[in-house]
């Protein structure tokens, strides 16, 4: 039957799609892999040695960013208007605090991939930039700091951003800015691996990838936790809180969840840990386990967003 | 003293007719497919041949905690001097935060200025010239009653303290400016 006040389309709650879900993906898959390529860094103490695990980092870093921001703008219904919110800020949103981040994050990122694959250049006929990457190497140390920083803020802004929304009860959760940046470095990871592995030829042996890898069952395991607390408080919320639940066994949502998220982004990465030691070892089967903790993070994103607007309180 | 524009749908007037609807459009250029006001009839409630139906307002809110207007990035939402909830056509970069964050999803982009839309209770027309909005001049049955609720002599506040109302989704903190008169037949359900 025909209703008689006129079009529904407009009222549809999903009002953000695969577009930003794909945005929030890159910009934690490029915190995640620069908080790994730094911290690592700083953790085995590095010095000016380049490890292939950092220079993965370095470019992923900004690389994801970049894509992710073009997402960002080109889903803007004025994309070629999109300076206004450079030079127009609120500070009581989010998006006002994230674009100031992102403002710093990315011109630094770049810097920092400079300095990192300073004597890579050439190689890539880029010869041209490495001076820059050599004219910044004393101020090294500044730029990994404020990079690490705010990594850690891209990361879990891209959570503040949405559960800032308090009509959607899945999505005013305190705990999704900690689950966007625990997924984050699982992207990150694989992220690193991949790129470490295809592109700087390092070695499933190495020191640095085995250390990474370490990380892969604890950050695995606190997104459970993370996604275990999100459940439980919308359950223990009630109302239309504990609706939302609904989205974990109906509508297509439920299958990206339960194939996307825990199949593919946690279980094969936890059986991959019970292959023998050869198998497991070998570049095939890391760079096939990095991709399902990729895709698995993909999921989770698409998931969060459309079965986070589907229930509106 | 500062202004508090409130409306008021009287839902046991209401008809669902949609003179609102269409006034609305008219008076404030709203293209095809989008809409910055509805009543939605539903029901039918009761039994043969009782039946009666509900009309719920679908519009702005008006909300004095905007959620808005608090995460527009660019300021481009924003409260006026009457406190109303505007917008600033050429601040809007169209990245659809306010429609996603309004609890009432009456927040839309409009086709043709392609920045975020919705009731600003006619405030640049009609209000502009001392006159009421567009749906409650349109109302065939007076169920819409529009004024400063912050002046006791006016007909809503004297309504507010007299009849029983209701707002939509208090418990999300937004206080919302319009208010409904329950229809005597039928329950709350908000």
């Amino acid at each position: 039957m025909n209703n008689i006040w006129g079009d529904m389309a407009q009222y549809d709650p999903v009002t953000w799609n695969w577009v930003i879900a794909v945005y929030l993906f890159m910009a934690g898959l490029s915190a995640g892999s620069v908080l790994i390529g730094i911290g690592m860094r700083w953790y085995s103490k590095g010095g000016n040695i380049e490890t292939s695990i950092l220079k993965a980092s370095a470019i992923i870093g900004p690389v994801a960013i970049s894509l992710g921001l073009a997402c960002l703008v080109f889903d803007l219904t004025k994309p070629f208007h999109f300076w206004l919110i450079l030079v127009n800020y609120n500070f009581t949103s989010v998006m006002a605090i994230g674009v100031l981040a992102l403002l710093a994050y990315s011109p630094l990122g770049i810097a920092y991939a400079l300095i990192v694959l300073r004597d890579d250049l050439p190689k890539w006929k880029l010869g041209l930039l490495a001076p820059i990457g050599h004219m910044l190497l004393p101020m090294r140390k500044v730029i990994e700091i404020l990079l690490f920083v705010l990594a850690i803020g891209v990361g879990a802004y891209t959570g503040f951003l949405i559960s800032a929304m308090n009509a959607y009860p899945m999505l005013n959760t305190a705990v999704l800015p900690a689950l966007f940046l625990a997924s984050g470095l699982s992207a990150g990871a694989a992220g690193n691996l991949i790129v470490a592995l295809t592109c700087f030829n390092s070695s499933p042996h190495d020191n640095d990838v085995a250390k990474m890898h370490s990380l892969d069952l604890p950050v695995i395991v606190s997104e459970m936790m993370f996604l275990v607390m999100l459940f439980s408080t919308l359950y223990f919320t009630g109302g239309a809180a504990a609706e939302a639940l609904a989205s974990l066994s109906t509508d297509i949502w439920a299958s990206v969840f339960w194939i996307g998220v825990v199949g593919i982004g946690f279980i094969v990465p936890i059986l991959s840990m019970f292959l023998p030691a050869n198998a497991r070892h070998t570049k095939a089967i890391m760079i096939s386990v990095a991709c399902c903790s990729l895709t698995g993070v993909l999921a989770l994103r698409h998931f969060i967003i459309y079965a986070g607007q589907g229930y509106i309180s | 003293m500062s202004k508090r524009y409130v409306m008021v749908h009287d839902e046991n007037k209401c008809i669902g007719c949609q003179a609102c609807n269409i006034a609305c459009r008219s008076e404030n250029e709203v293209p095809e497919g989008v809409t910055r006001l509805q009543v939605r009839v539903e029901g039918p409630f009761g039994e043969a041949p009782n039946l009666h139906f509900k009309y719920h307002r679908v519009s702005c809110q008006q909300c004095e905690d905007a959620p808005c207007v608090s995460v527009c990035p660019t300021g481009a939402a924003y409260i006026d001097e009457n406190g109303l909830v505007s917008i600033h056509n050429d601040k809007c970069v169209g990245c659809m935060y306010c429609v996603a964050a309004c609890p009432y999803k009456v927040r839309f982009m409009n086709p043709i200025t392609k920045a975020a839309d919705k009731c600003n209770f006619c405030k640049d027309t009609r209000l502009a010239r001392g006159e009421q909005p567009a749906c409650v001049t349109a109302c065939p049955t007076d169920a819409l009653y529009f004024g400063d609720a912050n002046d006791s002599k006016s007909e809503v506040a004297q309504l507010l303290n007299t009849k029983i109302t209701y707002q939509d989704k208090t418990h999300l903190g937004t206080k919302p400016r319009v208010y409904r008169v329950p229809t005597k037949r039928g329950g709350i359900e908000s």
